[in-house]
């Protein structure tokens, strides 16, 4: 086998991805999506592929992953409104301090596994999120929110309309290649086995806690990406970025999409807003009745998601005598 | 800390009060885990069932028949869900068991504010638990002129006599005796040829019915909107959690602490709405069982 067969191997769902992904304001439109909503749905495909590393691979649940994308938000607005208008340090720094919250709930939070976790992950949110309204206050903005930012620059380029998108679009077609990257490499293969029975992988002299470690942490720096280009997006920052509902939506769309597929939550995240979006339009205020409807169906009757609908589709029209 | 002897009585009324609604929410919820091993997300929503039903009750036919109808309804509803849908569960991973009571969550609560909108019902109190409480005429150590809500104060009955209710339940009746031995090992039960399957499903009834029971006395303190499911769920969860997953003295004891925590840091603001978080991260790294946690249980 050449080389670039291997990379065409390798590569082929990133590639299908950067072809949709980059000619979305082209066909988007034509199913009534309004533009911005694709700015969107990339930005949230970016938070549902780093969640993925963490619930698909080592299967943790974590109900808390709006802290790490609401820090983020927040330390973005704030160095855009009081350090520079250039987006990059923003993004850095507010990914860096996402990510040293994230090391910390890390350490503390993966002492316990399944329930235990969850609900541990889901206070320490909570908590940011109580002390945003409270003793935060001052930075961010209380129940009104961050606002007053300047238009974010990169550089010398004004972060508006299609730009926002081909930026958002490049950094989520990178990170996307990431995350497919790390699920082939051994670490990847560590994390995949924390899921399959943590107990035997420790039993063979692995520190199981560094790997877990690991996915939570690169699962956080995901979010707080994330958190930042929504800051770059919409210059607004409001506490609901930290609430339980963020965190719970990111759920949603893993379960919804496939656990574990990567491509799944991206498929979640997509219906999940253009459901929001340009569904609800149709559907009047019982839009999110009819969503965890949609869900609660997706749990009980098909767990690997929208990925295990087209598998068996598959699997019933294209299957020929030898299985291929 | 200088505070007099009678704003000190008021906190640990004002913590025992809101201990009480807590302890109505997370009995239910740590007995219906450590029976049935399910994490039911859904609980907030029943507690919302019941203050919807509750209100309509009461603003429509009075308080009496809310009282006498709503928790027999819940045990109804819950046994319903039960069967129909907990049942599938028992062998799924916990993660799909919290997935798909939190989409349950999700929809009873869109489906109340469809029925009933967003905005908040007013529930009347009936109008011999209206008014106040001379404390003073009651606990003679009080100086000077010591006031609290009849209501709140009969909130707190409620949940006492609630608790001892299911702590007779479990340990003086037989049904008790094989609840309480299928929270340690369901398994062996079954071998002993009890069935232990129709046991769960009123289990869950019972869970269902004691927030029934909240739903008629904590609807007029925590008001009747959709919100309140979940609001009152994430810290009836921390105290189950801190309690001590399946353990009921263990979700008493802190609903108590949380409470009083709550109570006492609520001159300091900036504390008082973090407490909650700070004491469940403390005391799941000191204890990571939980308080009265039993070795083995969910681990």
């Amino acid at each position: 086998m050449t080389t670039q067969n291997n990379f065409w191997q390798h590569n082929r769902t990133v590639l299908i991805f950067a072809l949709i992904a980059l000619t979305m304001p082209f066909w988007f439109p034509l199913m009534g999506g309004y533009s911005g909503l694709d700015t969107k749905i990339m930005i949230f495909c970016i938070f549902v592929v780093g969640f993925d590393i963490l619930l698909g691979f080592t299967g943790y649940l974590s109900f808390g992953h709006a802290a790490f994308f609401g820090i983020s938000a927040y330390v973005t607005g704030i160095m855009l409104k009081s350090f520079s208008d250039n987006i990059i340090p923003a993004i850095l720094v507010a990914v860096l301090a996402a990510t040293l919250v994230a090391v910390i709930i890390g350490l503390l939070t993966l002492k316990r596994t399944g329930i235990y976790f969850s609900i541990l992950t889901l206070a320490f949110a909570e908590m940011f999120d109580s002390m945003a309204m409270s003793m935060l206050q001052k930075w961010t903005g209380g129940e009104n929110g961050l606002t007053g930012m300047p238009t974010p620059m990169l550089f010398n380029l004004k972060m508006q309309g299609d730009t926002v998108f081909y930026f958002v679009t490049f950094m989520a077609i990178l990170l996307f290649y990431l995350a497919k990257r790390i699920e082939r490499s051994p670490v990847g293969l560590m994390m995949k086995a924390i899921k399959c029975n943590q107990t035997r992988l420790e039993f063979t002299g692995i520190n199981a806690r560094k790997y877990k470690l690991l996915a939570f942490v690169i699962s956080a720096v995901y979010a707080a990406i994330a958190g930042a280009l929504m800051v770059v997006y919409e210059p607004f920052v409001g506490h609901e970025f930290l609430g339980w509902h963020q965190s719970g939506e990111i759920v949603i769309m893993s379960v919804i999409g496939g656990v574990g597929t990567l491509v799944g939550p991206m498929l979640g995240a997509g219906f999940m807003l253009y459901f929001e979006n340009v569904l609800s339009v149709n559907l009047g205020e019982q839009w999110l009745l009819v969503l965890g409807a949609i869900f609660m169906a997706v749990v009980i009757f098909m767990p690997g998601g929208f990925m295990e609908g087209i598998a068996r589709l598959k699997k019933r029209y294209f299957t020929t005598v030898d299985g291929e | 800390m200088d505070m007099t002897l009678n704003a000190f009585t008021l906190s640990i009324l004002t913590g025992l009060q809101l201990g009480s609604i807590y302890v109505l929410i997370a009995l239910g919820l740590t007995l219906i885990f450590g029976t049935l091993g399910v994490v039911n997300f859904a609980h907030g929503a029943l507690y919302l069932i019941a203050i919807y039903l509750a209100v309509s009750i009461n603003n429509a036919l009075g308080f009496g028949l809310a009282l006498i109808l709503v928790p027999p309804i819940l045990f109804i509803i819950g046994v319903l869900l039960e069967r129909g849908l907990i049942q599938r569960f028992y062998d799924r991973p916990h993660t799909d068991q919290i997935l798909v009571t939190f989409g349950l969550a999700i929809v009873i609560q869109e489906l109340l504010k469809w029925a009933f909108g967003a905005n908040n019902i007013p529930f009347s109190i009936p109008s011999w638990g209206n008014g106040i409480i001379f404390m003073h005429d009651y606990l003679p150590f009080l100086e000077g002129f010591v006031v609290y809500p009849k209501w709140r104060m009969i909130l707190v009955v409620v949940a006492i006599v609630t608790v001892s209710a299911v702590f007779a339940l479990l340990h003086l009746t037989r049904f008790g005796l094989v609840i309480r031995a299928g929270m340690r090992d369901a398994e062996m039960l079954q071998f002993l040829g009890v069935n232990i399957n129709r046991r769960f499903m009123v289990v869950f009834g019972l869970g269902a019915m004691i927030a029934g029971i909240a739903g008629v006395f904590g609807g007029p303190v925590t008001q009747v909107s959709p919100e309140v499911g979940m609001q009152l769920l994430v810290p009836s969860f921390l105290i189950v959690v801190i309690g001590g997953m399946g353990s009921l003295g263990g979700a008493v004891l802190a609903s108590i602490l949380i409470g009083m925590a709550q109570s006492f840091t609520a001159p300091y603001i900036y504390i008082n709405t973090i407490i909650i978080y700070l004491i469940t991260v403390i005391i799941l790294l000191v204890r990571p069982r939980g308080l009265l946690g039993a070795k083995g249980v969910f681990e």
